[in-house]
């Protein structure tokens, strides 16, 4: 069996920053300069760690009677003995450490795949998306059909999106050493796809159903899409505990959204914020029947005890209600 | 003080802001108002002089003029004439502001209010000191006999500046106006509002109330019954507590609007025609129309859109920041050039709007609240669909009025459409939906 012993020291992301090739029975580690390996950590003891193969030949750490001793990876327990099968960590100080021997199995090849989505794919997604933006303002453009005006609006957005881009890759490039900036932009261009596609389809969806909430709420999916978004994008930054940091990021996307309802319902936004779809599309992509002309003086008709309810209900600003209003 | 505005009235705290930057002006670089030179004019304003009043309304607090008018005697037993407006902020807010008079003489004292008129801007006060002379009503003039071109004598306390005498000419009612005003052309000025205008006899005609700002000379005076009756009225116990200033006002305007639109309902629409359309116009004389075309715009615009606005000129004045009283309508037809269905509806989205006035104040009114939806149309009755907006919102001190403002769009072509707007103010529910209903029934396809 090889005497070969392995021993890396791991960031507290886990990944390897040095690995030592050990040889021997017996390998010391500690911040002193006759160890086999020299840890730089205030907090570890100059002695501080033995490995070795006990009888039946398992790695075994053992600790050389350190101040702040040894632990398993973020056990809070002291460990004076540590049994090693190649994959637990050992923390001495604030360093992690992991030791594997030279029979330690990894796991097959994997096939050579760019984890880049590939120029022709960005580009088209690029296009697609211009191409979105442009005949949306095209089909809302009643000026004069100047040129500068649609390609100020998308440059404008594309130096949005590289520069929205750019900061996801420099977070990248810290987090892990890669600017993942193709990954990073098919992110942010699908998301900007998405966002895109989404606010048309509400926005033609509540003329078409003559639906206002989708008009007034549609704030809440902007915030769930924004939400996706930044998961995705924190994931290529570091793509350990996607969840939790989903999770951080949906509660983030929630309090945005209560922040909105509280002010939409606390008169904080405008006051004379329009309750109605404040726009007109083509009359052909009306989706319902129009309803009859009692039917919507029946409507109004309800609006009267609310705005009477109203009247009684809201605070008096000092003006002073009538005295003599006793409300029937 | 008086009222100035374009729409002919203005609010005082304007007029107030007005008035003390004309008073500082003035003296410096103005040489005083001169003195009517006529000799009738003398013996007018010298018979008129222990008549007059000024009546200033005080921040009680800080016991200084916040507003000033005028206002003259009108019997033995100290009861004088005034304007609503000048006494209006102490009519709603009894405890922030009192009211005092100031007699040519110097003499000073406080105000009693009795009774008010919010349609024809009136109030009649009550002076602590009794016996003193006052102006007899003309008869001609409370029977309308009164020939065009007679001679007035307006008087009053034009900023602040001191009793003024203001000769000028009786014009006839205003015509076209659903409020009975004199036409007076003279120089009426903020502080003479209130004031009497007479004839060479010293017998009251009307009362100052307002000006136009856009026109020379061109003021307004209370027709002298509605001062008569209103003064009947106090003398026969209808003496008003001020604790029910509000309901008074609300039962004024109740009743008001509720002659005003039974008058609009009867005199019925005429139709106009409006490209593929037709459209109601209120047949009522008190509706002023102007029509706006965006033919002549450039850059050429790519849609064309022609409209006409009619308005009332009903304002009533409330408060300085509140009015109400009118009624607006409006229609533009547009069709496009060479814009696309979507940018056809875009075009018009960017009038989809109810119209407002008034503004917002928390104090005066409830939030609005709103209903749109799709309206079928009648092909029978040759009748477009519609998409239309009714939004409303409630007044708070007067119960059972609000504000009303709708919006109907055609939406049986992607290239044209009619967009109809009504707008009304100090409404009951009834009647705005009555309203609304006759109107939205006339919007027809042309012939």
């Amino acid at each position: 069996m090889g005497k070969v012993i392995w021993v890396e020291v791991l960031s507290r992301h886990r990944d390897v920053v040095a690995r030592h090739r050990c040889v021997g029975p017996e390998i010391r580690i500690g911040r002193g300069y006759g160890n086999d390996v020299v840890i730089d950590d205030a907090h570890v003891a100059p002695s501080h760690l033995r490995i070795f193969r006990d009888d039946e030949g398992a790695l075994i750490a053992e600790d050389c009677g350190s101040l702040n001793g040894s632990y398993v990876d973020r056990d809070k327990r002291r460990s004076q003995r540590i049994a090693l099968d190649g994959e637990r960590l050992i923390r001495i100080g604030h360093t992690f450490l992991r030791i594997r021997g030279a029979a330690h199995v990894v796991a097959a090849e994997s096939a050579l795949q760019s984890q880049s989505p590939g120029w022709p794919r960005l580009l088209g997604l690029a296009v697609a998306l211009l191409g979105l933006e442009g005949g949306l303002l095209w089909l809302g453009n009643t000026q004069e059909p100047k040129v500068l005006y649609y390609l100020g609006a998308l440059l404008s957005l594309s130096v949005m999106v590289l520069g929205w881009t750019t900061g996801w890759a420099i977070l990248s490039r810290l987090f892990t050493g890669q600017m993942r900036f193709e990954r990073n932009l098919l992110i942010a261009l699908l998301g900007l796809l998405g966002y895109s596609l989404y606010d048309e389809v509400s926005t033609l969806g509540a003329f078409a159903w003559s639906l206002y909430p989708l008009h007034s709420y549609e704030y809440v999916g902007m915030w769930l899409i924004i939400g996706a978004l930044v998961s995705f994008h924190l994931r290529e930054v570091a793509p350990a505990r996607f969840r939790f940091k989903g999770a951080v990021v949906s509660v983030f996307a929630v309090i945005a959204i209560g922040m909105q309802t509280l002010a939409k319902s606390e008169g904080g936004a405008r006051i004379d914020e329009p309750t109605y779809v404040p726009y007109l599309k083509p009359p052909a992509l009306r989706l319902v029947a129009p309803h009859s002309e009692a039917h919507f003086f029946a409507e109004v008709d309800t609006l009267k005890p609310k705005l009477d309810k109203a009247r009684a209900e809201e605070p008096d600003t000092g003006g002073g209600l009538l005295d003599s209003d006793a409300d029937d | 003080m008086l009222m100035l505005a374009q729409d002919r009235f203005l609010s005082r705290l304007r007029g107030v802001v007005a008035l003390l930057a004309c008073v500082n002006a003035m003296a410096a670089q103005s040489p005083p108002p001169s003195p009517a030179t006529s000799s009738v004019a003398d013996s007018v304003y010298d018979a008129a002089r222990p008549r007059l009043l000024q009546i200033r309304t005080l921040v009680d607090a800080a016991d200084r003029q916040s507003t000033i008018g005028s206002g003259f005697m009108v019997g033995a037993d100290g009861l004088a004439m005034t304007n609503y407006h000048v006494v209006s902020q102490y009519a709603l807010e009894p405890k922030t502001y009192r009211l005092e008079f100031r007699a040519p003489d110097g003499s000073r004292g406080s105000l009693k209010l009795l009774a008010i008129d919010v349609i024809n801007d009136l109030a009649v006060v009550q002076l602590d000191k009794r016996d003193q002379p006052y102006f007899e009503f003309g008869a001609r003039a409370l029977q309308g006999t009164l020939p065009r071109g007679e001679r007035l004598y307006a008087m009053g306390n034009p900023l602040d500046l001191g009793f003024t005498i203001v000769d000028g000419t009786y014009n006839g009612l205003v015509e076209r106006s659903y409020n009975e005003r004199i036409h007076f052309s003279g120089a009426i000025n903020p502080g003479m509002s209130g004031g009497p205008a007479v004839t060479a006899d010293s017998r009251l005609v009307g009362i100052n109330v307002a000006k136009r700002l856009d026109g020379e000379l061109v003021s307004f005076l209370v027709p002298a019954r509605f001062a008569a009756a209103l003064i009947d009225k106090v003398r026969h116990g209808g003496v008003l507590p001020i604790k029910d200033v509000r309901a008074e006002i609300r039962r004024q305007v109740f009743a008001w609007q509720d002659g005003l639109y039974a008058g609009v309902q009867k005199q019925g629409f005429r139709v106009a025609t409006f490209g593929a359309y037709r459209a109601p116009e209120s047949a009522a004389p008190w509706f002023n129309c102007w029509a706006r075309t965006n033919a002549d715009q450039i850059p050429k615009p790519r849609a064309s859109a022609n409209s006409t606005n009619c308005n009332t000129d009903t304002r009533l004045f409330l408060a300085d920041d509140w009015g109400t009283g009118t009624i607006s309508f409006s229609h533009t037809y547009a069709k496009s050039i060479d814009l696309n269905a979507f940018q056809f509806a875009a075009f018009m989205s960017q009038q989809y709007r109810p119209a407002t006035r008034g503004g917002y104040s928390r104090k005066r009114y409830t939030r609005q609240r709103c209903h749109d939806d799709f309206v079928a149309g009648d092909e029978a009755a040759g009748r477009p669909a519609i998409r239309a907006i009714w939004c409303a919102r409630a007044y708070r001190d007067l119960e059972g009025l609000y504000d009303v403002g709708m919006v109907a769009v055609t939406q049986d072509r992607s290239d044209e459409a009619l967009l109809s707007k009504l707008s009304m103010q100090g409404v009951s529910y009834e009647n705005a939906m009555a309203l609304t209903k006759s109107f939205i029934g006339a919007l027809q396809w042309a012939k």
